[in-house]
C-alpha cells in the first residue's frame, strides 16, 4: 500500500476524523509512517512555540498549549475560556484533561457560551487515550497510537475548530467598534464622528436599520444632545429625559457631521453592552423581551412568509463629563468653548434603552422586507440638572450650526421630546397619525425605503421596509395585538 | 473568495467600494476576537494585532464580501496585513520591548523554549516563508480548521495538511538556519 502524504500525516495530528480508515491503519503499522508524523509532530510543536512568542502577558494565556499535536491540547489552546468547565467533564470521565490548565490560564474560568458545548463531546473522548499537553518535541510517539478516534472526537475536534480563536484572546470588542466607527466616518472625510454621524453618514441601508431596528442609536442621539451639557452635582439618578415624542431635526448632511464625538468631551462606559438574539417563536420573544408583539394583519405586497423574532436585550451605558477634555477639543479646533455651568465636570449622565423585539421578514441577502420593532423607549438619568440647562448648554457649543440649534431650541423644556436627527440629503420626514397618537414618517430620497416610527406608553413602536410610506402606515395602522 | 497574491502580499480589494456595508458593525462584533488573534500569531503583539485588525475591517466595510464569507475573508486579510506589516518593518520597536518586559515576569513555556530574542527571529522567518505557506500556516494555528483554511484559502481540504506541513517544515528550517549562522 501507498504511504500517506505528508499533509495526511499532518492532518492526523489536528483532525484524525479527516483521514481515512485505511491511512490510520497503514500509519499505525508504518515505521516510515510512524517516524514522519513524528517528524510532523515535532515541527508543529515548534511552529506552535514560536507562534506563541511575544505575547503581552496581559493575554494570559495557556502558553504551554501546543496546536497540532493532540485532540486535548487543541482545546488548551483554542478554547482556552471554556477549559475550566472541560476539564471538569473530563476529569468526570476519567481523563486527565486538567493537567493542560497552567498558571497563566485563570482566564478560562470565564466560559464562553461557544465553549461550552465542547464540553459535552468532551467526554466523549475515549479515556484509554491519555492526552499530552506539554508537548515536547520528539516524545514517545506511543501516544499517537493509543487515540480511539470516535464519533465523539469528530464532533470534538469541529466544535474546537468552529469556536477556535474568537475566545481564544479576550479583546475589547466595544472599544474596537468605537475605533473602527471613528475611522470610518473620518475616512469619509466627515470631521468629527459623533455616534450619531456614524449612522447618519452609513449606507442608506444601514441607516434605516440602524435607526428604525435599534434604540442605540436613539440613546447616542440623546447622548450627543447632552455630551456637551454635564449635570449637576452627584446624587440620585433623576430622570430627566424620558421619551414621549419622537421628533425629526432636519438639517444638512454638513451641519450634522459637526455634533461633538463623545469620547472628545469625557468618557463612556457601556454597563450593559448590546445583545441580539433570534428566538424560536413569538411566545419566546415576549417572554424575552418582556414585550407584547404585535402581528400584521396584511402583509403589503411582496411580502410574505413568517417573520424570525429578534431580541434585543436592555442596554445602558454612563457618560462622565470632563471640562478639560472638552476644553482640549474645543481648542485643538481653534475654538473656546462658553463656561460651562457649575458642577458640570465630571457629571454623569446614565443612559438606558431596552430591551427590544423586532419581527423580521426577511428577503435575499439579508435585507429585510419589512421590520416591526418595539423597544423600551431609551431614557436618559441625571444627577440633577434640568433638561433646559443642558440642552441650553449644548446649543452655546460653537461646534454647533445655527440652523441644528433654532431647532433644537423649538424642543420642549420638559425633556420629553427625543430629537430624531435626520440627514435632509438622503431623508424626508413629515408626520401622520398612528391610533390616535402623532408618528414620524421618514422616506428615503431615493423612494427605496420608508418608515414609520411612534412613541406611546414609553414604549417605541417602528415598521419599516423596503416599502413606500404609504404601506408602512398601513402596516402600522393595522398592527393587531390579539392573537 | 479573494485571497493574497502568492508572491505580493496584497489581498486583492474586493469590488464594492464606496458606502459602508449595512452588516459591517455585526461581523465585527462576531469576528474582531478572531481577527486579532490571527494578526496576533504573526506579529506577537495585541496592540499591534489590533491595529491590523482596524485595518481589515475598514477594507472589509468597504467590500462586497458576501457575509457568509466574512470570517475567512478576514482572517486571511489579517494574516495578509500582519505579514506585509512583518516585510515592511512598520512594527514598532517600542511595542516588541514592551511585549519582552512582560514576558519577564510570565511563567510562559514557551520562552523557555524560544529565548526572548529568538522571537524577533520567529517573526523574521515567518516573513520569509511563501506567502501562502505563511498565510496556512497562521491559519490553522490560529484555530481554523482544515475545512474552514480551505476555504479561505480556495484549497481542497486535502492540500491544506501538506501546505501546512510545508510551512511548518520550512519554519523550522529557517529558525535552524538563523541559529546555526549565529
Amino acid at each position: 500500500m501507498r504511504h500517506p502524504s505528508d499533509g495526511t500525516l499532518r492532518r492526523l495530528l489536528d483532525e484524525p476524523a479527516g483521514v481515512t480508515d485505511a491511512d490510520r491503519e497503514h500509519v499505525t503499522g508504518c515505521p516510515a509512517c510512524r517516524s514522519g508524523l513524528t517528524a510532523a509532530r515535532q515541527d508543529a510543536a515548534i511552529t506552535s512555540a514560536a507562534l506563541s512568542v511575544g505575547f503581552d502577558t496581559r493575554w494570559h494565556r495557556p502558553s504551554n498549549a501546543t496546536t497540532g499535536v493532540a485532540p486535548s491540547v487543541e482545546f488548551a489552546l483554542d478554547v482556552d475560556t471554556g477549559w475550566h468547565h472541560q476539564s471538569n467533564a473530563a476529569a468526570s470521565a476519567g481523563s486527565s484533561f486538567e493537567v493542560a490548565v497552567d498558571a497563566g490560564g485563570h482566564r478560562q474560568s470565564n466560559a464562553a457560551t461557544g465553549a461550552a458545548s465542547s464540553l459535552e463531546v468532551a467526554v466523549e473522548v475515549d479515556t484509554g487515550w491519555q492526552p499530552q499537553p506539554n508537548v515536547v518535541p520528539g516524545e514517545a510517539l506511543s501516544v499517537e497510537f493509543d487515540v480511539d478516534v470516535d464519533a465523539g472526537w469528530h464532533r470534538q475536534s469541529n466544535t474546537a475548530a468552529s469556536v477556535g480563536s474568537s475566545v481564544e484572546f479576550d479583546v475589547d470588542v466595544e472599544a474596537g467598534w468605537q475605533r473602527l466607527s471613528n475611522a470610518v466616518a473620518a475616512e469619509e472625510g466627515r470631521g468629527s464622528a459623533t455616534a450619531v454621524s456614524r449612522w447618519r453618514s452609513a449606507a442608506p441601508g444601514r441607516r434605516w436599520r440602524a435607526v428604525l431596528r435599534s434604540p442605540v442609536v436613539a440613546v447616542v442621539g440623546v447622548v450627543v444632545l447632552l455630551a456637551g451639557a454635564g449635570a449637576a452635582v452627584a446624587g440620585d439618578w433623576l430622570q430627566i429625559l424620558r421619551t414621549e415624542q419622537i421628533a425629526p431635526v432636519v438639517a444638512p448632511q454638513a451641519d450634522l457631521v459637526k455634533l461633538p464625538d463623545l469620547s472628545a468631551f469625557g468618557k463612556l462606559e457601556i454597563t450593559e453592552k448590546l445583545g441580539v438574539r433570534e428566538v424560536a417563536d413569538v411566545g419566546a420573544a415576549e417572554k424575552a423581551s418582556g414585550l407584547s408583539v404585535p402581528w400584521v394583519s396584511k402583509l403589503p405586497h411582496g411580502v410574505t412568509g413568517e417573520p424570525t423574532y429578534h431580541v434585543a436585550a436592555r442596554i445602558s451605558a454612563v457618560f462622565t463629563f470632563s471640562a478639560e477634555k472638552a476644553a482640549q477639543t474645543a481648542a485643538a479646533a481653534g475654538q473656546t468653548p462658553p463656561p460651562p455651568p457649575p458642577g458640570l465636570d465630571g457629571s454623569q449622565f446614565r443612559l438606558v434603552a431596552g430591551p427590544g423585539v423586532a419581527s423580521v421578514w426577511s428577503k435575499a441577502r439579508g435585507i429585510p422586507a419589512m421590520i416591526v420593532v418595539r423597544a423600551a423607549a431609551p431614557t436618559v438619568y441625571s444627577s440633577g440638572i434640568p433638561f433646559d440647562t443642558a440642552r441650553d448648554y449644548l446649543l452655546s457649543l460653537p461646534s454647533l450650526s445655527e440652523e441644528v440649534a433654532s431647532q433644537l431650541r423649538a424642543f420642549s423644556g420638559d425633556g420629553t421630546t427625543l430629537p430624531v436627527v435626520v440627514s435632509v440629503e438622503r431623508l424626508a420626514s413629515s408626520t401622520a397619525d398612528v391610533g390616535g397618537v402623532p408618528a414620524t414618517v421618514l422616506t428615503s430620497r431615493n423612494g427605496v425605503m420608508a418608515g414609520v416610527v411612534w412613541v406611546d406608553d414609553g414604549i417605541v413602536t417602528a415598521v419599516a421596509g423596503s416599502l413606500s410610506a404609504d404601506e408602512v402606515l398601513s402596516v402600522a395602522r393595522g398592527l393587531r395585538w390579539d392573537r | 473568495m479573494v485571497a493574497g497574491r502568492e508572491d505580493g502580499g496584497v489581498v486583492a480589494s474586493p469590488p464594492g467600494g464606496g458606502a459602508v456595508r449595512a452588516d459591517l458593525e455585526q461581523v465585527f462584533r462576531a469576528a474582531y476576537p478572531r481577527v486579532v488573534a490571527v494578526a496576533a500569531r504573526v506579529l506577537g503583539s495585541r496592540d499591534e494585532a489590533e491595529d491590523v485588525a482596524q485595518e481589515v475591517f475598514l477594507r472589509f466595510g468597504r467590500s462586497a464580501v458576501p457575509a457568509g464569507e466574512a470570517v475567512g475573508w478576514l482572517s486571511v486579510a489579517a494574516a495578509h496585513t500582519a505579514l506585509n506589516h512583518l516585510r515592511s518593518g512598520r512594527r514598532r520597536v517600542s511595542r516588541e520591548e514592551a511585549a519582552d518586559d512582560g514576558d519577564a515576569v510570565s511563567p510562559d513555556v514557551a520562552d523557555a523554549v524560544v529565548a526572548r530574542e529568538e522571537r524577533r527571529r520567529v517573526r523574521a522567518a515567518l516573513a520569509r516563508l511563501p506567502r501562502r505557506q505563511a498565510v496556512a500556516l497562521v491559519l490553522r494555528h490560529s484555530g481554523l480548521s482544515y475545512a474552514e483554511v480551505a476555504a479561505a484559502l480556495d484549497l481542497s481540504p486535502g492540500s491544506v495538511g501538506t501546505i501546512v506541513r510545508r510551512a511548518e517544515s520550512a519554519l523550522r528550517e529557517e529558525l535552524n538556519r538563523h541559529a546555526s549562522s549565529e
